[in-house]
């Protein structure tokens, strides 16, 4: 999944570092669109501006994290 | 020190004005730290006499990224204090970009026109950004024309999160210190919790200016909590490109007694016209009545012109100023109609400049940075559909044999040399690009076809 998501978001935003653990900062506020947008699209979850939080847009880590709860909370 | 209303000159007067009539009140509110209209003013006096000391003077420009903090506050209103230029530069703009910038106001010579305050850079048609000459007196009717049309008061606590080297969101800041009230800077509403916690500011008279892909933003992320706030906004103003009739729709049914401004305005013209579209009839496209300081006309091609003390004084580069104003009229690449009650109606652009979420970009400044990248044979840049910015920037570039794309290694190298809002999202390598008979870039086939893409 990660690689998945490293992929996408890459492709959707090449400006941004996503090896970063400081990827909040390095985001504005449509580059934070474009990873809810395309994070609920590709795993049918939804996301919204409540899931904008630093400690979810941390990292890479952190973003495959919350697609995973995400998923599990709705099994 | 004596001040009255009548000897103010620059919104820094005022500033200075309601330090002295009501110097406990909030002027400014920066990443939750609070300044008193008192404070606010003995910190501009302390920078102002930092640049005298530095020797800076009247009529000397000043450059600095306009970052979304109490400093680059105070600084742009100290060098108005002190008679200087301000040129406020958009936050990511490459340093390197900063010395030609330097460099091409130098060469303009000093500033014979009087009173000159900003020199704002702004998207050029030729390519090249242009350096936009704002007096005070311009300022000062674009704040008298805020206040008149939209109602700021004393009360009014605008809260600006857009860049604050753009018209949109500086010009808030007139209005407001005019009438006395508070400005709240948030740096972008990419952390929603910072926006909301904004509004919630003790306060009934709340504003703000939205872009429109701000407007969608919170109407897809997070219409739920914007509910919650509908009886303290005052007001919004929307305005730098078009917003949807269903976004505009969306946004009434959700702020029912919120005034919702759609303002037609620009750097070269300054703020002209607004339209409060939660009037019942919530019409799509309209801009309102010219201001009270402004006036509209059309002229034989369709093409907006306006007139009034909002104009900017002229360019830096003063060649590109005799092609715009003429006989005190500024003649805007957009095109529109005024309909039978005097209401402005916009229909489009004739130039090629791309508007990517109310920021506007000329195509050819990026094909010119482009053109520098190894291995490059041709490439063109065009406009291709985006769910929320409405338009975003698509590259298509020919490279020499063998050569491939690297998309992310060319996103960098164009981040460089020009603002990140320039740098495309989208690329594609192609073998040609097509060209007219006489060899120019074929845009208009790319418009036709970019539905497709």
């Amino acid at each position: 999944m990660k690689e998945r998501i490293k992929f996408l978001l890459e492709d959707a935003l090449p400006l941004v570092d996503f090896d970063t653990d400081f990827l909040f900062n390095e985001l504005d506020s449509l580059g934070i669109a474009s990873i809810l947008m395309i994070l609920s699209e590709e795993y049918k979850i939804n996301l919204d501006g409540k899931d904008v939080t630093p400690r979810n847009f941390k990292s890479l880590d952190s973003l495959v994290s919350m697609v995973q709860n995400k998923l599990d909370n709705n099994k | 020190m004596n001040l009255s209303v009548g000897m103010i000159n620059k919104i820094v007067d005022y500033i200075a004005f309601h330090a002295l009539t009501q110097p406990q009140k909030v002027a400014l509110i920066c990443h939750g730290e609070k300044l008193t209209y008192m404070e606010l003013y003995d910190e501009i006096k302390s920078y102002a006499l930092r640049f005298s000391q530095q020797g800076i003077v009247k009529g000397q420009t000043y450059l600095f990224k306009f970052h979304a903090d109490r400093s680059c506050i105070v600084t742009y209103f100290a060098l108005h204090q002190i008679g200087a230029i301000a040129v406020p530069l958009e936050k990511s703009l490459p340093n390197e970009k900063i010395g030609e910038l330097e460099s091409r106001i130098s060469k303009h010579g000093p500033f014979i026109i009087n009173d000159v305050a900003d020199i704002l850079f702004t998207t050029g048609t030729t390519g090249v950004s242009k350096g936009v000459i704002i007096s005070h007196d311009t300022i000062l009717a674009d704040a008298e024309n805020l206040a008149d049309a939209q109602g700021f008061t004393s009360e009014t606590v605008f809260l600006i999160c857009g860049p604050l080297n753009h018209i949109g969101s500086l010009s808030k800041m007139y209005p407001t210190f005019m009438m006395g009230g508070t400005v709240i800077i948030i740096d972008g509403i990419k952390n929603l919790d910072n926006f909301y916690e904004a509004l919630d500011y003790p306060s009934y008279k709340l504003a703000t200016f939205l872009v429109p892909s701000s407007i969608r933003m919170l109407l897809l992320f997070s219409k739920d909590r914007l509910v919650e706030y509908k009886d303290k906004i005052d007001f919004i103003e929307t305005g730098a490109a078009a917003i949807s009739h269903s976004d505009m729709l969306a946004l009434c049914k959700i702020l029912p007694n919120t005034r919702i401004y759609n303002t037609y305005a620009s750097t070269e013209t300054g703020i002209i016209s607004t339209y409060n579209f939660n009037d019942g009839n919530c019409v799509p496209g309209c801009l309102g009545r010219p201001m009270k300081n402004s006036g509209i006309s059309i002229t034989e091609k369709g093409n907006i012109a306006c007139s009034g003390r909002t104009l900017m004084s002229g360019y830096v580069d003063m060649d590109l100023d005799k092609s715009v104003i003429k006989d005190n009229v500024l003649v805007t690449s957009d095109l529109g109609y005024l309909d039978e009650e005097g209401m402005l109606h916009l229909t489009g652009r004739e130039d090629d400049v791309i508007n990517v979420g109310g920021l506007k970009v000329e195509p050819s400044e990026v094909e010119d940075v482009v053109m520098a990248f190894p291995g490059i044979k041709d490439c063109i840049c065009i406009a291709v559909p985006h769910s929320i910015t409405d338009n975003t920037l698509k590259l298509l570039v020919v490279f020499e044999k063998g050569v491939v794309l690297d998309k992310k290694r060319m996103a960098r190298f164009i981040a460089t040399k020009l603002e990140s809002y320039k740098v495309p999202l989208l690329y594609e390598q192609v073998d040609s690009i097509k060209r007219t008979f006489n060899g120019k870039l074929d845009r208009k086939a790319f418009r036709t076809q970019k539905r497709e893409l």
